[in-house]
């Protein structure tokens, strides 16, 4: 993953040296250009200053000789000899030699310009060399320069990036911040920064924009758990008391005994559904009391009190380990809760005779019971989600679970493991 | 003994009064705030039954003028909200117990029993039947001076029988006496056979008289 301000940093730096690369060789033809023509100007000038000087006085042939010998000794770029034949014109050449003064360098390069002219009848060949810098000193040279620019370049870049990455994006990073710690179950608002960025001032009014109608969906469906639930009280309590009336009549055939009683399952069933969707509506609207210090353990062995005729009547069999005493800092009733749930899940769904285990270490406590199949992970933990085909079960115990944990910042997890199914919860 | 039921839910009002009308309790039923007030202003009761969302007031305050009046009636609160902070404000403001709704009616019968019970001046803490005794500050049952010894289940059962004599008590209604309001997380409540089964053998061990009926598919009542 490459951070969005590094993008372009790299495409920056990479396009600088490309550009800078290429520009090497320009430069060093430039500059040989450049070298050359004001070389072969100055040869030329004073080709023609000597010449001028030469035919302006008479000179004998020792003369010349004499002068000759005076230039090699003085300014060895400057030769007069005799010619015997005729060149038509004046000519430029290079030559690559040694050069005396200059013992470390193996070769130099020098630019000449060869003339003729007549002296007393006499054809005179007059040569002008300079010495030139090579051009692959030239290069060498300019290669060094450029990459120093080059890395003066991406230095800069860099800093540039982290500065502007500091000032310009802060609101930018401030609003993923906002929105990564953002819980639609706890905030009702979004706190967003101002921003001079138009493009940023927009995002953030769309994000509040979209925030809101969140929170508000979410609210009306909070209130509609809230109020179903508490309708739904009035005429379960009803169904029970009815049917409790309905049982003292005389004459009830043992068929409609049979009937009468049917009715007492599907009734929990619709009543425990209901109680969950009232715990769920509370702890999501946070209308639970004040916390108090809670030894999970004897919480446990509560609970294990509670519901000892049914794991008689199904014939389970016990395993309690706790390595240590642990207290945690939760309300009475949500612990209770959410460790009911564990422990009737755990007796419900073990086979007749299965075993269910119960482990305390360290903050972990681990209920495992034996089963069959591994349930179905996915949603697990969600409200009304199936975990298996064939359970008849209110569909919340889990997400109460889920939802109390969460409150505390408890952890849960699930898996199946040599025919265990395990459900960890990390106070 | 006089019973007020205070609920706004008439029918529900009126299966209470049904259910728990005998020879022994008469029961009133007003179904608002205004109303509640006057009878608690102007009568005495052995026991008051309060919902707590009246139309026109907050039970709780039902409550309060009580205590305010320095009444003794016993009070079970019962209501459909659910919730612990409620249980504790009525508790604290001076109810004897509390009941969420939903309910089993024998459930609702069995704890007026044990109020009225505490209530009375003459406690002796003893329930007398018949040839049974049971004393309530030790937990022990005696049959014709002879110790029975139950469980702690069979003896609230025995209490939960007591306190609905004569009428058919469904499965589910026991289990939820005995294993409070998580009952119905469970579907099965066959374990109340084995229960009832040992309270009758032991009853008729010590020599009682055969008062718990199997009523076939519903359930079982005590009939003397």
């Amino acid at each position: 993953m490459t951070r969005l301000l590094n993008k372009p940093l790299k495409a920056f730096g990479f396009y600088a040296l490309i550009i800078l690369l290429t520009s090497i060789p320009v430069y060093v033809l430039v500059v040989d250009y450049i070298w050359l023509t004001e070389l072969d100007e100055s040869n030329w000038l004073t080709l023609q200053h000597t010449k001028e000087k030469l035919q302006s006085r008479e000179f004998t042939e020792a003369d010349i000789l004499k002068i000759n010998q005076i230039w090699g000794e003085l300014q060895p770029g400057v030769s007069i000899v005799k010619s015997d034949h005729k060149i038509p014109e004046d000519s430029i050449y290079e030559a690559m030699r040694p050069n005396e003064f200059d013992p470390y360098d193996s070769e130099d390069r020098f630019r000449g310009l060869k003339s003729q002219l007549k002296i007393n009848g006499y054809l005179y060949e007059i040569t002008i060399e300079t010495n030139v810098e090579e051009s692959n000193e030239t290069l060498l040279a300019v290669a060094i320069v450029t990459i120093s620019f080059f890395i003066i370049l991406i230095l800069g870049f860099i800093l540039l990036n982290r500065n502007i990455s500091l000032k310009s994006w802060r609101p930018f990073y401030q609003t993923l911040n906002s929105l990564k710690s953002f819980d639609l179950s706890k905030d009702q608002h979004l706190k967003l920064p101002h921003s001079d960025i138009e493009e940023f001032k927009e995002l953030n009014k769309s994000l509040l924009n979209l925030v809101e109608k969140n929170v508000a969906a979410y609210e009306r469906q909070k209130s509609f758990t809230e109020n179903a639930s508490h309708e739904l009280q009035t005429p379960i309590a009803l169904l029970k008391s009815k049917l409790d009336l309905l049982l003292q009549e005389r004459g009830l055939t043992p068929q409609i005994n049979e009937l009468l009683s049917g009715i007492h399952a599907p009734l929990s069933r619709l009543s425990r559904i209901n109680k969950n969707l009232v715990v769920l509506a509370k702890v999501e609207n946070n209308q639970i009391g004040e916390p108090e210090y809670l030894k999970v353990t004897d919480q446990i062995n509560s609970s294990f009190a509670l519901f000892e005729d049914y794991i008689i009547a199904k014939n389970h069999s016990i395993e309690q380990k706790f390595e240590n005493i642990l207290n945690v800092h939760a309300n009475p009733f949500l612990l209770e809760t959410l460790l009911t749930n564990f422990l009737s899940n755990a007796i419900r769904h073990t086979p007749n005779g299965g075993n269910i285990k119960v482990q305390l270490k360290n903050r972990t406590l681990i209920f495992s019971n034996s089963g069959r199949n591994e349930l179905i992970h996915k949603h697990m933990f969600e409200r009304f989600s199936p975990t298996s085909k064939n359970q008849i079960t209110s569909g919340l115990g889990l997400a109460i679970i889920k939802e109390i944990a969460n409150k505390y910042g408890w952890k849960v997890a699930y898996q199946f493991e040599n025919g265990f199914h395990i459900f960890s919860i990390e106070f | 003994m006089k019973i007020l039921i205070i609920e706004d839910e008439a029918s529900l009002g009126r299966d209470m009064v049904k259910y728990l009308t005998n020879e022994k309790f008469r029961c009133e039923w007003v179904s608002n705030y205004v109303a509640a007030m006057e009878k608690v202003g102007n009568y005495n009761y052995d026991c008051i039954v309060l919902d707590l969302m009246l139309p026109g007031g907050d039970g709780l305050e039902i409550l309060d003028a009580l205590k305010k009046l320095q009444k003794q009636d016993g009070v079970i609160i019962i209501s459909a909200k659910n919730s612990i902070e409620n249980k504790v404000a009525g508790l604290k403001l001076g109810a004897d117990d509390y009941l969420s709704k939903p309910f089993h009616l024998a459930e609702l019968s069995a704890r007026i029993e044990s109020i009225v019970r505490r209530k009375q001046f003459d406690s002796q803490n003893l329930i007398i039947q018949n040839e049974l005794t049971i004393d309530l500050r030790s937990k022990t049952v005696e049959v014709n001076k002879n110790q029975v010894i139950l469980t702690k289940k069979e003896f609230d059962l025995l209490l939960f029988f007591v306190g609905n004599k004569g009428r058919v008590l469904s499965k589910s209604a026991m289990a939820e006496h005995l294993s409070g309001d998580y009952s119905d997380m469970f579907d099965n409540h066959d374990f109340i056979y084995a229960h009832v089964k040992n309270l009758k053998k032991k009853l008729k061990d010590a020599g009682y008289g055969d008062y718990i009926k199997t009523m076939y598919g519903s359930g079982y009542k005590w009939q003397q």
